[in-house]
């Protein structure tokens, strides 16, 4: 977790400024040309030493991350390699290590397979069950197969979407609740029936999404 | 599991094994696990654990009791067998604690055996009651009561148990009891019946005849033959205990390739994936085609959004289906098979593969299996979440790694079909049914059904019924005999409106047409198909404008686009419903809903955009007043009439037929 410390005043000394995040370390800089009318340079010196050290951090972090995700690419490629028609397969695969597609995966696959970005695109949008945007931390799902539909699945879905402020496809701003809604789960003896983070909740009604929407954010509080 | 030889398999074929004389089965399907049968499980291992008892604890598919889910079935020595429905973790203890330590069956929670007996060729041990009075089971208790004294008065409480059963697969018929292990079963007892029951049955061995239920259930159970009864992920079980790859056997080592489709000829199997082609000339065709390769492909992509049939095959019999596709296989000559399954179904993928792999270990799958020279080898393709790759060349397109487009046809699959080869699709529950049609005969299968559709077909039941669930029955089988008859009629007692079969591309039957025998022909003449097997019932309270648009919107979210009239026509079709169902209707707008569905079932390139129109079509057959209510009055006058009006719906004002 990331913890602001207090901002420092311009007389701390050069040596303390390695807990200092980026802003607390541009805000000392600023803080002290507002009192002295100058930056020492030693200071200047540390605060740019200090940063250039955080920046090959994240480069090295997004260059770990980018290897990482041609190591992943080249992994799926190459269990699919010798088959024809991958493609898809090949998403499947990534989808279930990201929970979605992300774009710089899509463009890595690309130069991986020898295919346009363009194609893959097309058979991703194509197909409802790959997903561009990450998954929120929490998902309800609202089954609208026949049978729930009959018993007023619609009225659970407008009742999640009003007291959640989405619609059905979409996460919540601060990307805790996804709602969704799916074909017959199986549970059509159960109808209407939510899924709340894998869990099967038969028989709801309206009145009770109130309630699983309590219980998500407090497992949410509880966590935080 | 070692490699089988063929003399391993005709080894097991003369010695079957039978069921171990105890154990606990857990329906461990999707929707048992949904409804908590993992948790049951657990809860059962445990408490076995505490009792330090050894009775095995399996896991099994769903026989495909959806409104009991969680069940588990139980086997005990010297107890009957039975199905325990709507199972807490409290009655697992119980389970445990009751039935098998103290040979006492628990009430409320039994669902009776579907085979009843017509003689007492037992003594009764336990006796099964339940109120089947449309006035809810309230005299359950009584009976249960006055059965319980009349036996203590005679001195046999000791031996028999009165038991409250949560359903009988009886309904309407009085006050319900089933004597077990024979199954006897007598309907419509009164009190006075109560004392000779006990004095002739249950002493004196008698069957009362004026009380014997005598009708036999309607189901046949052919394609669900092991759905429940078999470890869906141990090939050894299947091999031991369902006559597993029998049917393979007989067909690798006795029938050419042209007797295998003579077989299915006789059989007169027709696909159940929905269109009803015959399946042996869908082989035939594919046979004929000289290519360097042949394809078969299992179409898992179950695309009807409340039906779960297929789903449910794949997951409680998965060597049954690969054993079908072998079969096809053989008879085709192909050497690669598909199954394309939807993404949203993983544990049936998972289970398929499983089969996929334990095959393969056994020597079932590979080159020249079992030393036949036939060689077959299968793979899993995972649909992702579009109807329209049900239709077979959208499914092709799928399974190559494009988008699901449907092409033109012809060329046919079985003429050009994967990586352009001869391909033949095959519905899951078409394949499921071929195993046995090989081991039993065509002519066994074709015993079955009507003139023109033989065998049995699965229905998934659900909506507004008393008991939603998998049913197989004979093609020909009545509208009314399954829902009423086996499924318990409507929910809560209400009248029925209209029953919808054959999801998005089918249409409704309301309930004047109930005694209509279900097969191809006859549903199509009703405006309605067969379809894959989804039977949505309606009550009194649905409004069939409100269903349609649900329908229409599912066809018109799914159209791929590819082609106008589909794309165009369904967009329009369905704002035309929507000003209706809004009250902002006109007159001309039933004409114009007439036109537009013409085009489209004219005009569209394949089977999605041609059969979205049919949901339309047939409620503004059967429901015309429906629309015209909603256009003349606005939709609380249409809702108002709905309830008012008895669901006749005979007058048809408007009508669909041209
Ligand atoms: C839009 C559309 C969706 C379909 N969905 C399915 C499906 O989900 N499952 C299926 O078995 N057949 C489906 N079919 C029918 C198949 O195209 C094909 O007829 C069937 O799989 C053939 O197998 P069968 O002869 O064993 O029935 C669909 C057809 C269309 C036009
Ligand atoms: S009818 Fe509909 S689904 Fe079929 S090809 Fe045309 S647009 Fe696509
Ligand atoms: S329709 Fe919702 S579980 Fe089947």
């Amino acid at each position: 977790m990331n913890i602001h410390p207090s901002v420092p005043g311009p007389e701390t000394a050069a040596a303390d400024l390695r807990q200092y995040d980026e802003a607390a370390l541009i805000d000392l800089l600023e803080k002290t040309e507002q009192k002295h009318g100058f930056i020492p340079r030693d200071l200047s010196e540390e605060v740019t030493r200090l940063l250039s050290v955080k920046l090959e951090r994240l480069r090295r972090i997004q260059g770990k991350l980018d290897s990482t995700i041609r190591r992943d690419v080249q992994q799926h490629v190459s269990h699919w390699r010798e088959e024809e028609g991958n493609l898809i397969m090949i998403l499947h695969a990534i989808q279930n290590q990201h929970g979605y597609v992300p774009r710089e995966v899509a463009m890595e696959l690309s130069r991986e397979l020898g295919v346009p970005l363009a194609r893959i695109y097309e058979v991703i949008t194509f197909y409802h069950y790959f997903k561009l945007q990450p998954p929120g931390a929490h998902a309800i799902t609202v089954c609208n197969g026949t049978a729930c539909y009959l018993k007023g699945s619609r009225d659970l879905i407008n009742e999640l979407s009003s007291q959640l402020g989405i619609a059905e496809g979409q996460t919540t701003a601060d990307r805790m609740i996804h709602l969704d809604t799916v074909r017959c789960i199986g549970c059509c003896g159960m109808a209407p029936a939510v899924v709340v983070d894998g869990k099967t909740c038969g028989h709801v009604k309206t009145t009770e999404i109130a309630g699983h929407i309590a219980s998500i954010k407090h497992l949410k509080e509880s966590v935080a | 599991m070692n490699t089988l030889s063929r003399t391993d398999l005709e080894a097991l074929a003369a010695k079957p094994e039978g069921d171990p004389p105890e154990w606990i089965r857990v329906q461990l399907d999707t929707g048992g696990i949904a409804a908590g049968a993992e948790t049951i499980f657990t809860a059962l291992e445990h408490e076995r654990a505490d009792r330090r008892l050894t009775i095995p604890l399996l896991r099994t598919g769903s026989v495909g009791y959806s409104f009991a889910d969680p069940v588990v079935e139980v086997q005990a020595a010297g107890m009957p067998r039975v199905h325990y429905g709507c199972v807490t973790p409290e009655i697992a203890a119980r389970i445990l604690g009751e039935h098998i330590g103290e040979h006492r069956l628990i009430d409320d929670h039994i669902i009776a055996t579907r085979r009843r007996g017509l003689t007492l060729d037992a003594p009764v041990t336990h006796i099964l009651v339940k109120d089947t009075s449309p006035e809810a089971g309230n005299k359950t208790g009584f009976f249960q009561f006055s059965l319980a004294e009349e036996l203590k008065r005679r001195g046999l409480a000791e031996r028999v148990q009165v038991v409250r059963a949560l359903d009988l697969g009886i309904y309407d018929e009085g006050a319900v009891v089933q004597l077990l292990p024979s199954g006897v079963t007598y309907t419509n007892v009164l009190a006075p019946d109560v004392a000779r029951i006990v004095a002739e049955s249950v002493e004196a061995g008698k069957v009362l005849d004026d009380l014997l239920w005598k009708t036999p259930d309607k189901q046949v159970r052919i394609v669900l033959r092991n759905c429940g009864n078999i470890d869906p992920d141990s090939i050894d079980d299947y091999l031991r205990r369902a006559q597993g790859y029998q049917g393979l056997h007989r067909v690798l080592f006795k029938l050419s390739p042209e007797a295998v489709i003579a077989e299915m000829k006789a059989s007169a199997l027709r696909g159940r994936g929905g269109a009803g082609f015959p399946t042996w000339l869908k082989w035939q065709l594919t046979r004929a085609q000289p290519a360097a390769q042949h394809y078969v492909i299992c179409n898992g992509d179950e695309g009807d959004p409340g039906a779960f049939m297929d789903r449910s095959v794949l997951e409680s019999d998965p060597h049954a289906v690969l054993e079908g596709m072998m079969i096809a296989a053989y008879a085709m000559g192909a050497s690669m098979g598909y199954f394309y399954i939807r993404a949203e179904y993983p544990r049936a993928v998972e289970r398929i593969q499983r089969a996929l792999d334990q095959a393969r270990e056994a020597g079932l799958l590979g080159a020249n299996i079992l030393g036949s020279g036939f060689s077959f080898d299968a793979k899993i393709r995972l649909g992702a979440g579009a109807f329209v790759c049900g239709e077979e060349t959208a499914l092709i397109a799928s399974i190559e790694g494009r988008r699901g487009s449907p092409s033109p046809r012809p060329p046919y699959p079985s003429v050009r079909g994967l990586w352009g080869m001869p391909t033949a699709i095959n519905n899951v529950e078409t394949l499921a049914c071929i195993p046995a049609i090989l081991l039993k005969g065509g002519a066994w299968f074709a015993g079955y059904g009507t003139e023109k559709s033989k065998g049995t077909k699965v229905f998934a039941v659900t909506g507004k019924v008393r008991n939603a669930q998998l049913v197989e029955v004979p093609i020909g089988t009545t509208l009314r005999e399954i829902i009423y008859e086996v499924c318990g009629g409507v929910l809560d007692g209400k009248e029925l409106k209209a029953v919808q079969t054959g999801g998005p591309s089918g249409g409704v039957i309301p309930r004047q047409h109930l005694d209509a025998p279900v097969s191809y022909e006859s549903l199509q003449q009703l405006g309605s198909i067969m379809g894959s097997g989804g039977m949505l019932v309606m009550d009194k309270d649905d409004s069939m404008v409100e269903v349609t648009k649900f329908f229409l919107r599912f066809c018109v979210d799914e159209s791929c686009g590819k082609c106008a009239p589909c794309r165009i026509g369904g967009y329009q079709l369905l704002q035309v419903l929507d000003r209706i169902s809004r009250g902002r209707g006109t007159a001309g707008d039933v004409p114009l809903i007439q036109r537009i569905c013409l085009t489209m079932q004219k005009a569209s390139l394949c089977g999605l955009g041609q059969t979205a129109p049919n949901p339309v079509l047939s409620t503004l057959r059967y429901f015309g007043e429906e629309y015209q209510a909603f256009i003349e009055g606005g939709p609380s006058y249409a809702r108002k009439m709905n309830k008012a009006t008895p669901t006749a719906a005979t007058s048809t004002k408007v009508s669909a037929t041209p």
